[in-house]
């Protein structure tokens, strides 16, 4: 009887049904309009705010959370010196065993090139203490063990990255900023969401200009303060890099994720001889003042501490005599072997390796000439066909089916041979050629960014487009000028030529802040000023050729995955999930490197009966794409390629579902998230599956009911019975005291 | 002249049981717990689990009252030994501390009637109204204090006031949701699917093996009857002299059941028929569907804006009056256990329902958070319910242990007397069985249990307690950041402290209360002499009317009168 309405009903009840599904939906437009016209309402209000309005006191003071307020070295308010800086680093790799191993030098064994080196060949002439490094990546005692090396938590399908700094002793920020670098990566790697400014919003402005306005202020909260308040480091641009504000809350996920996913192999100080030097010696020999004073903010001890005087009385070197401020030392920065010795002639000494006391001090001294014959293809006494034939330039010079055998001089220091042999001694795949695709290095000052190449004017290196793309990236995040090395001025054997030129490395180095010694009071904005290119190096350390050559076609920022407003979710199976590629965009279709990562939330702790909903969420899961060959729409409006991924999620589930993207290129390299930022979209799933069946309804409803209301009656009627055999039935309502 | 105090009948006994058993878990819980474990495919060891966890239990909990004559503490002093009555403190104050907030629950389903029944729900934003009055203090706790108070009035003249005040409240229960079941399903069928009750009622089979859908029937089984919570013990202690106690539990267990699938039919045939996606609706909190979704749900009723107001006054005055029934015999087992040592029945239901009253202000009015929804919730008083709620199942398992203390304790007499068989076979035949020889199948009893209540009570039992609590911290630590932090109001450190701190004050006081006299409500005629139980040698416990050795000032007229009247 109660199922002789079901089909009359039918009809009238499907219009009824398809009126409360849109009814929602016209509402919450409703809503959306008269939200964007309250936006629309908002917006020509004038900027005023103070920033004691907008942030936390800590960020406005610029106090970092690892640290206490009054740790000035940790807060960045002092320069740590070589020691206090190797103490921190060990103090932070004990604290960070999962992601950080402490290093000093290299453990030697034999090299690439087949000689032999010890734990003391790495150690500075002078003070000999060899340079620290960190290795940082995710589960850092894992991987493999490289003996020579010394590391652990080398993974064949992690891209490396090499970031050095103070090749010149006397350029101080360029070993603050790596340290500032390492603190902020030791305490944010695996947080979530925190609010890096005490603004009450989460990563909502990270480095660079995100959402494309021509800010860096993404989220426009220096913007908003008085025009007094915008320049907080002075440096006569409001808004700009390194004013509080700017680029000022990253994504920690990101941070996270990097770290997981790369190597990095940090060399804050490179030079600790000549740091040492500088910072107890020099300083108090040569100015009158603080380091940072007008005489000497500007000048100080660049070089190493090789002893090359030449006395006339000791061997050359001589090795048992103080520091001779006015010969000794080379400049490990045109130390380097690719085209070292100055074959431009601008800046090398005239005579390598000669140098005598008294005479004026050459502080771009390249080192010795090496005559030994390295390749050993000499078969009676040295002749120059085979000794020096073929120095390091990338040709094979004497025709001999060999390229660069036989060097003429260069890394012929402790410092420079370290960052050689730990350069191709890394080679996790074992395939012969070095892993650091990309290797950042700082230096002061001038506010540049500086690509290959140093050696040659009027020249372009093979990449020089791409080199410029990343240059650009960098100089936009930093406002400073993004320039060809050699343009800037000639340099022989440096840093970068050798990366780039030797290990096709991309390579950028940074030319930051006004000066050798900066300030104290500006070693905390200079460092946020440039932390963030350490980020972008390691990021695109995965394939940087491939990431530029993408993103000077403008791909990636073309292509998007779908919103979750979009997703059409079917009435059973899996749900699909589309990204639009650009029709040329080479993506693998690899599930390893391009999937769809999804994870479903459903409500669960059923015990509790007060409190707002409680998730379960399960862990990620991917699953690959497939090519539908349906157009779709790019952002910019031009036609793309629809790629789909069908996510399984069942149909008798109700809850969110999480979805994000990693779109990988044919080379392999899995450069691409979407949405960027490690960020997921968030869609609401109903339940789909029938809610069940007629037949095995009233089956279940007649067992249910038969036991439970069989049941009681049954009951009921026995406990009648028994009252009346016992005594009759009471009046229980009417009867009491 | 009467010395004790007891129902008037059977039928007011199991009233009053009902009336315990039934409370917003069967109204608010049960259908969320269908919506999210598949359906009809719940039904199925929700049902079975009644069988074997609440109707034995209940079974134990009468047998024990019928027997002791007193509350909780005076039970276990009686069948586990001196040194055990603070086992029935735990008992008493894991009620007494859910009565705390439960005063507050069902303020808030008495404030929700009022304003169903005046229109206050109708056309309206309902999270604005539940946020509103969550953050309003003195609303709630002026319902909080409405609710301690009809408790009081209701309880203040004994048992057959209580019994008097279940009858109308369950009977009237009954009738209204039958109405709201009516109105309901004629929205299910007006809509034309029916869905609701097809959800109810289809079993997916591969669904079966799930061993979520199982442990959340075991939990559902095991708080929606109120079985181990003591309230059975307290009510049997107005049991009259030759009172049945299995089949009574029998029809406490199946009316409780009975009620479930009313309401859950109830509220998921007006669910489905309303909403877009009904299974997002009903697996959201209990709270968040009965005073968020049901409302605006209701409000769809057949028959206009007569039907919705209809369906939502008598919806949440049958929820009110569940809830109210639970409050009293919440605040009966507090009161008892009072009483059963000496104190004036005035004075025992005064500091009770104030003390419910001061102590449940911190879950009224502190901590009111938001979710991440947008809706309000009581942090406080979740972060009790999380303490407590698992406490419960303590009370259950002592009074097993109770029962397998006495089992063996008989059998080692007997052996010793020489008449009992040594040995594991002798165990199994006369010590497994004792209790229920002894105090389950007796003359009074209109039904006999056979060995399977045995086979539950040592086997069954014990295993499903540990997966109980073995699933909920496993739950716990999966789904909590950071569990063990004692600071996380959410984690297992603070229920363990708590349960920690509790239980050592408890195991000190034990000897105090060992130390008073005891006064039992023994009808006149019963045959429940304390020579035949197991705490006989304990000469404080004595009948009301008689004077304590050394405790002769107790006795006196004026708590007797107080006890008669």
């Amino acid at each position: 009887m109660l199922l002789a309405p079901l089909s009359m009903k039918q009809s009238s009840s499907r219009a009824m049904l398809v009126l409360l599904f849109l009814a929602p939906l016209m509402l919450t437009g409703g809503l959306a309009a008269a939200a964007m016209e309250s936006i629309a309402l908002q917006e020509p209000e004038p900027p005023v705010l103070t920033p004691a309005e907008i942030w936390s006191q800590d960020y406005i003071n610029e106090i970092y959370p690892w640290a206490d307020d009054d740790e000035d070295q940790l807060q960045f308010k002092e320069y740590h010196d070589f020691e206090s800086m190797r103490a921190r680093m060990m103090y932070l790799a004990s604290r960070n065993p999962s992601i950080a191993e402490f290093h000093e030098g290299l453990n030697g064994g034999v090299n690439k090139r087949g000689i032999t080196m010890t734990k003391d060949s790495y150690e500075g002439w002078f003070y000999n203490n060899p340079s620290p490094w960190m290795k940082i990546t995710g589960n850092v005692a894992g991987g493999d063990y490289n003996a020579y090396n010394g590391d652990n938590g080398n993974y064949e399908d992690r891209p490396d990255i090499m970031l050095v700094g103070n090749h010149h002793a006397r350029e101080w920020m360029s070993y603050e900023v790596p340290m500032f670098f390492l603190e902020m990566v030791m305490h944010y790697y695996g947080q979530v969401a925190v609010d890096n400014d005490g603004d009450g919003l989460i990563d909502e402005d990270t480095w660079g200009d995100s959402n494309g306005d021509g800010q860096l202020d993404d989220d426009g909260d220096c913007l908003s303060l008085n025009a007094s308040f915008q320049d907080s480091n002075g440096d006569g641009e409001n808004c700009g890099p390194g004013d509080l504000g700017v680029d000022e809350d990253f994504s920690e996920v990101w941070i996270t994720d990097l770290v997981n996913s790369r190597e990095i192999y940090l060399i804050p100080m490179l030079n600790t001889d000549g740091n040492i030097y500088d910072h107890e010696v020099w300083v108090g020999d040569n100015c009158a003042g603080e380091a940072w004073g007008d005489d000497c903010r500007r000048s100080g001890w660049r070089k190493n501490l090789r002893d090359n005087t030449y006395t006339g009385v000791t061997p050359i070197p001589d090795i048992d005599e103080d520091v001779d401020s006015s010969c000794d030392g080379v400049d490990l920065n045109r130390n380097y072997q690719y085209e070292w010795g100055a074959p431009l002639g601008a800046t090398g000494p005239l005579i390598p390796g000669d140098c005598i006391a008294g005479t004026t001090n050459n502080d771009v001294y390249n080192g010795p000439v090496d005559d030994t014959d390295n390749d050993g293809d000499c078969v009676g006494p040295p002749t120059p066909q085979c000794v020096n034939e073929d120095h390091v330039d990338g040709n094979d010079d004497d025709a001999d089916g060999q390229i660069d055998e036989d060097w003429w001089g260069g890394n012929s220091e402790p410092e420079t041979l370290f960052i050689q042999d730990m350069t191709e001694m890394n080679d996790d795949d074992g395939d012969g050629s070095s892993e650091f695709a990309a290797t950042l290095t700082w230096h002061s000052f001038s506010e540049l960014v500086l690509y290959p190449w140093g050696h040659c004017t009027n020249c372009q290196s093979p990449d020089h487009d791409q080199l410029i793309y990343h240059g650009n990236v960098i100089a936009e995040m930093t406002g400073y000028d993004n320039m060809q090395s050699s343009d800037l001025y000639p340099t022989t054997g440096d840093f970068c030529d050798w990366h780039y030129g030797v290990h096709d490395s991309y390579c950028y180095t940074m030319e930051i802040g006004n000066n050798f010694h900066e300030h104290p009071d500006d070693i905390d904005h200079i460092s946020v000023r440039n932390v963030g290119v350490a980020f972008y190096m390691i990021e695109i350390a995965d394939n940087p050729r491939e990431r530029a050559d993408l993103e000077i076609a403008g791909m990636p920022q073309k292509q998007h995955i779908m919103l979750p407003d979009n997703v059409s979710v079917p009435d059973n199976g899996p749900i699909p999930i589309d990204i639009c590629v650009d029709r040329f965009f080479p993506w693998s279709n690899n599930s390893n490197v391009s999937h769809v990562m999804y994870r479903t939330l459903s409500p669960n702790r059923q015990q509790t009966e007060y409190g707002p909903r409680e998730w379960s969420t399960e862990p990620w899961s991917q699953v690959g794409l497939m090519d539908t060959e349906e157009g779709c729409l790019l952002l910019d409006g031009s036609n793309g390629t629809r790629i789909r991924a069908e996510v399984p999620v069942p149909d008798d589930m109700t809850g969110e579902l999480h979805y994000k993207s990693m779109l990988g290129t044919l080379s392999g390299a899995f450069p691409y998230t979407y949405p960027a930022d490690s960020k997921y979209h968030v869609l609401e799933f109903p339940y789909r599956a029938p809610f069940g069946d007629f037949a095995s309804g009233i089956m279940l409803f007649a067992i249910v009911a038969a036991a439970v209301w069989g049941g009681l009656g049954l009951s009921l009627r026995l406990i009648m019975k028994g009252q009346e055999e016992v005594e009759g039935i009471p009046d229980i309502v009417i009867d009491g005291d | 002249m009467t010395k004790s105090d007891q129902f008037s009948g059977r039928l007011g006994l199991i009233f009053a049981s009902i009336g315990a058993a039934i409370g917003t878990g069967n109204i608010w819980r049960f259908p969320r717990m269908v919506g999210a474990n598949d359906g009809g495919t719940f039904l199925i060891p929700w049902l079975i689990f009644l069988f074997i966890w609440s109707i034995p239990l209940v079974i134990a909990e009468f047998a024990l009252g019928k027997r002791s004559r007193t509350g909780t503490i005076g039970t276990f002093r009686i069948f586990g030994g001196k040194s055990f009555a603070w086992m029935g403190l735990w008992t008493a104050w894991i009620s007494t501390a859910i009565g705390f907030y439960y005063a507050i629950v069902a303020g808030w389903c008495l404030n929700y009637f009022r304003l169903g029944f005046t229109g206050g729900l109708t056309d309206i934003d309902t999270a604005e109204v539940w946020n509103n009055f969550l953050q309003s203090g003195s609303q709630v706790i002026f319902f909080q204090f409405l609710v301690i108070l009809i408790t009081v009035l209701a309880i203040w003249k004994g048992a057959k006031a209580i019994e008097k005040v279940n009858v109308i409240m369950m009977s009237s229960l009954f009738v209204l949701l039958f109405l709201a079941l009516f109105l309901s399903l004629w929205m299910d069928l007006e809509d034309g699917s029916l869905d609701g009750f097809l959800f109810m009622f289809t079993v997916d089979a591969g669904q079966l093996s799930e061993p979520k859908i199982w442990i959340n029937g075991l939990s559902q089984s095991a708080w929606s009857c109120s079985a181990g919570m003591g309230m059975a013990i307290t009510y049997a202690v107005y049991m009259r002299k030759d009172e049945d106690t299995v089949l009574n539990a029998f029809t406490m267990g199946l009316a409780n059941n009975s009620i479930s699938i009313i309401a859950g039919l109830t509220v998921l045939s007006a669910i489905f028929a309303v909403e877009a996606d009904p299974i997002a609706t009903v697996s959201q909190g209990s709270s968040a569907i009965t005073f968020l979704a049901l409302p605006s749900v209701f409000a769809q009723a057949p028959g206009g804006a007569i039907g919705g107001w209809m369906m939502m006054w008598v919806f949440f005055l049958a929820l009110t009056f569940a809830a109210l029934t639970s409050m009293i015999s919440t605040v009966e087992l507090c009161v008892r256990n009072f009483v059963d040592h000496g104190y004036e029945r005035n004075r025992a239901v005064g500091i009770t329902a104030g003390m419910i009253f001061i102590l449940g202000l911190p879950s009224a009015v502190l901590w009111i958070e938001f979710g991440g929804d947008g809706i309000a919730f009581p942090q406080f008083l979740e972060v009790q319910d999380h303490i407590w709620g698992y406490g419960l199942m303590f009370s259950g398992l002592f009074i097993a242990i109770t029962i397998w203390k006495y089992g063996y304790l008989r059998w080692r007499s007997a052996v010793e007397a020489g008449e009992g068989q040594p040995g594991l076979a002798g165990y199994l035949k006369q010590g497994v069985s004792a209790f229920r020889d002894d105090f389950i199948n007796t003359g009074d009893n209109d039904m006999w249990v056979g060995r399977w209540w045995d086979v539950i009570m040592y086997i069954a039992f014990p295993v499903l307690f540990s997966v109980l609590m073995l699933s909920y911290f496993i739950d716990l630590v999966n789904n909590v950041e950071d569990p063990w932090n004692p600071g996380n109001p959410h984690g297992i450190t603070i229920i363990f402290l708590f349960w920690f701190v509790v239980g050592a004050l408890f195991l000190l006081l034990n000897k105090y209360l060992v130390a008073r006299p005891l006064f039992r409500n023994v009808p006149e005629g019963a045959e429940c002499d304390i020579s035949m139980l197991p705490g006989g040698d304990d000469e404080l416990v004595v009948q009301v009317g008689e004077t304590a050795p050394g405790w002769e000032h107790l006795g006196n007229s004026e708590v007797l009168e107080a006890e008669v009247a």
